[in-house]
């Protein structure tokens, strides 16, 4: 029979790293579909995907060094600088091509000083746009972002890894049964704060950002029972 | 616009319910003959998996016509996150009822997230939680079906090992998320019509058959490989076809080639 | 392993990386997909029907997800059941994904004009016949060159994940960062070149995409002439930074020799976020000193404006 309660620890991990995952999303500055057009402040692109490239980027990094070291805030940091280093590679060429494709200079409309450089926002903002480009306030947030994602990410990888070590011995079944979970448990969280946020945010500086109890608390009810059956379903690895 | 939809209620076309139907009792029905059948038979799960599809195209339709706030995809994205999960997990502790308590599982989180995303967030579609369990059911059936085409069964150790250690699930992913968000979002428009829809969705869901049939013949052999694909293939032309059939029907126009239409025709 | 043999596949994954990212963003620009395509999209409504591709397949991270995914599915099965050269195998396994999603692309283009059919968009089929070949060649070689980072993680690097499930992930990266970056190039640039440079794009100008060329109709080829000046090269960039940055950290201080050199890792990884979030700052200053005018320069210019 299944036990649970040996792997409640690492069931609650597995929903920490959900809940991370969802609060990640609110610090992304995405802009949707008019900050393709420099319509929006934010990166061009939408809330679920820029999340999820990030936080998978950090996945991948974190199940390398699993594979090396069992250290567990070793392979945290290894997801979180991974998916750092994505969204900020992203975010400054997203500036380049803002700054010097476009020739937009970096301005938000929702707030009319920027909280970290004290700079005017309003004056630069175009007319007929809601902002454009990613002023500092964003991109600081992008990394918080990204950071929060790549660590919520390895998190559910290393909980659901750790319950398949309680049972069995690490081999190729274990590790894509775990990987595709991760991906999974990953997916549904950075949904369910995208339908939050309406798909557009510019930070933690802009008035949605706090929306994020609501979608921390729907992230953590749904984790809790993603956690359930990925535990149930890893620990039937033992019975093979 | 990749925002979604106007904000209305889907209409048109065959009731939701007989589409229900079509895809839980088809798609469980496909999955049992590819289980039970010889290996030459695994097509049949394919054939579960494009009925699982279309329903799940469908129910995409219904809920991504009241305009989610962001992209189509996501409710594709989110019904193979949970699918993926019941799925495994319906395989894991089900045995021959496998496929069957993986659906009730996945009935039952979407539900959950689909009162989640009314109650707590407020998203305000009145067929959400419909919508999600509907969802997360078909994107489960999918995954179950193209997974038993590629191990020739559902039992939980033959998957894991043809199916989740080679990574083939990531395809599945994918490209069940793909049929099932796709149809939807490539006829996004005033003039979108139920049938022409559902068709694409079928179209996408052979060519799923057809990659799992080709993922197949590492496990099953070249020839149960064979008939799968020559199965998926042949839907696919029949499908692609009778979709060209449609947008023939209902475009403004077909044209070999040709200029804008004038002011006077935009009038 | 050697660190010299590390180092050089760390460049060849680089190089991959950066090819693919350029390759990413042509492909999304000549067929029009992503988050700039709303406005193609638009444009019918607004009485501005155009012999535009319309590749609405779905965002840009699922769809090169699927054709990674999708290669790397076919490459396995070659390696594993003909025991194919992995050289032939990631050909053949990129040669079937830009086959399907040569399918996506038609099925979108043909169901959305169709979709339109009361603003009067007609479908162009020679438009569909031209471009859909140019869609394929693109996802080829974005997908062959996602293929071999992956197969390079896999297999020489070691990484536990099977070719797939990477594939799968670089691809989901690969396509948020091409509609994050050259995309923008794409929708906020060459998509209504017709007005003032450096303004953004105005509400009250949504769905006015130029649709007219030096000659003729616009189409896709010259959206990608366009974009691979610029949106495009920067893509690549970006990817083969993230690629190469990620595993660089990890190769020079590998978490395999000790914990600390774990550690240093990270304090490379952080130390390159902050150069990064400085140099966003030193953009933005320089951009705002340089260009304008602003509203609180000359009102009346913008008023005008």
């Amino acid at each position: 029979m299944i036990d649970l309660a040996a792997n409640l620890l690492w069931m609650f991990l597995v929903v920490i790293g959900g809940v991370l995952i969802s609060w990640s999303v609110h610090f992304v500055p995405v802009g949707g579909a008019p900050a393709a057009m420099a319509q929006a402040t934010g990166i061009g692109t939408g809330t679920v995907q820029l999340a999820a490239g990030a936080g998978l980027t950090g996945l991948i990094s974190a199940g390398y060094t699993m594979q090396v070291v069992d250290n567990l805030p070793l392979i945290l940091a290894s997801g979180t600088v991974g998916a750092m280093i994505m969204i900020s590679v992203t975010m400054i060429v997203g500036t380049w091509v803002y700054v010097y494709g476009v020739g937009c200079v970096p301005s938000s409309a929702k707030v009319k000083v920027d909280p970290i450089t004290h700079d005017r926002q309003d004056l630069y903002v175009s007319q007929g746009t809601e902002g454009h480009g990613l002023p500092t306030v964003s991109f600081v947030s992008g990394v918080i972002g990204g950071a929060l994602g790549g660590f919520g990410g390895s998190l559910v990888y290393y909980a659901l890894l750790k319950v398949g070590m309680g049972v069995a011995e690490v081999d190729a079944n274990m590790i894509g049964l775990v990987a595709i979970f991760a991906v999974g448990i990953f997916f549904v969280n950075a949904v369910i704060p995208s339908y939050n946020i309406g798909g557009t945010i510019e930070g933690f500086h802009d008035p949605k950002w706090k929306k994020w109890p609501k979608a921390v608390i729907s992230s953590f009810v749904a984790t809790i029972f993603c956690a359930l059956v990925a535990v149930i379903a890893i620990s039937q690895l033992g019975g093979l | 616009m990749s925002a979604g939809g106007d904000g209305g209620e889907a209409k048109g076309g065959l009731p939701p319910n007989t589409i229900i139907g079509i895809g839980a009792a088809g798609g469980l029905i496909g999955i049992y003959l590819a289980h039970f059948l010889p290996a030459t038979f695994s097509f049949f799960g394919g054939l579960g998996a494009i009925c699982a599809i279309v329903w799940g195209a469908d129910a995409v339709r219904r809920v991504a016509s009241y305009g989610l706030g962001t992209g189509v995809p996501s409710i594709g994205m989110i019904s193979l996150g949970m699918g993926i999960l019941t799925a495994l997990f319906g395989l894991s502790v089900g045995g021959i009822a496998g496929p069957i308590v993986a659906f009730i599982a996945a009935a039952v989180i979407g539900a959950i997230i689909g009162v989640l995303a009314n109650k707590v967030i407020g998203m305000g579609i009145p067929i959400m939680e419909q919508a999600m369990v509907e969802i997360a059911g078909a994107g489960t059936l999918a995954i179950i079906g193209l997974s038993t085409v590629i191990a020739g069964t559902f039992d939980y150790a033959v998957v894991l090992e043809t199916v989740v250690s080679t990574g083939f699930i990531a395809m599945i992913f994918i490209i069940g998320g793909m049929g099932i968000l796709h149809p939807f979002n490539a006829n996004l428009g005033p003039d979108e019509k139920q049938d022409r829809t559902l068709i694409l969705g079928v179209e996408k869901a052979a060519l799923a058959m057809i990659i799992a049939g080709l993922a197949s013949s590492i496990n099953l052999g070249l020839g149960p490989a064979f008939v799968t694909i020559l199965v998926g293939l042949t839907v696919w032309y029949i499908s692609f076809n009778k979709f060209f059939g449609f947008v023939k029907r209902d475009a403004y126009a077909v044209v070999g080639t040709g200029l804008l239409p004038s002011e006077e025709e935009l009038q | 392993m050697e660190p010299l043999i590390s180092m050089g596949v760390l460049a060849l994954m680089g190089v991959a990386a950066t090819i693919a990212g350029a390759s990413e963003d042509l492909e999304s620009d000549v067929g029009s997909q992503s988050n700039p395509n709303s406005q193609v999209q638009l444009a019918p409504q607004m009485m501005f029907p155009h012999r535009i591709y319309n590749k609405a397949v779905s965002g840009e991270p699922p769809s090169n997800a699927l054709m990674c995914a999708i290669g790397a599915t076919g490459a396995v099965v070659l390696m594993g059941e003909f025991n194919l050269s992995p050289l032939f195998a990631l050909v053949i396994g990129a040669l079937i994904a830009a086959c399907v999603h040569g399918t996506f692309a038609m099925t979108s283009t043909m169901g959305r004009a169709a979709s339109q059919s009361r603003f009067k968009q007609p479908v162009y089929l020679d438009m569909i016949r031209s471009h859909t070949p140019v869609i394929m060649a693109y996802a080829f070689i974005t997908t062959f060159c996602v293929l071999i980072i992956s197969y390079m993680m896999n297999v020489v690097l070691g990484h536990p994940f099977p070719l797939p499930l990477l594939a799968f992930i670089w691809g989901i990266t690969i396509g948020a960062i091409g509609s994050s970056t050259g995309d923008v190039h794409y929708g906020a640039e060459r998509e209504f070149q017709q007005f003032e440079f450096g303004s953004g794009l105005n509400a009250s100008n949504s769905g006015n995409i130029v649709r007219f060329g030096e000659s003729g109709l616009r189409n896709g080829y010259d959206n990608s002439w366009f974009c691979a000046k610029f949106g495009g090269p920067v893509t690549g960039i970006a990817f083969g930074m993230t690629v190469f940055l990620g595993s660089w950290i990890t190769t020079v201080f590998d978490p395999a020799v000790s914990i600390t050199r774990g550690w240093l890792s990270a304090v490379a990884g952080v130390i390159i976020v902050f150069i990064l979030i400085i140099w966003n700052r030193k953009i933005e200053v320089a951009a705002r000193n340089n260009y304008g005018p602003y509203k609180e320069d000359k009102p009346e210019e913008e008023a005008a404006a």
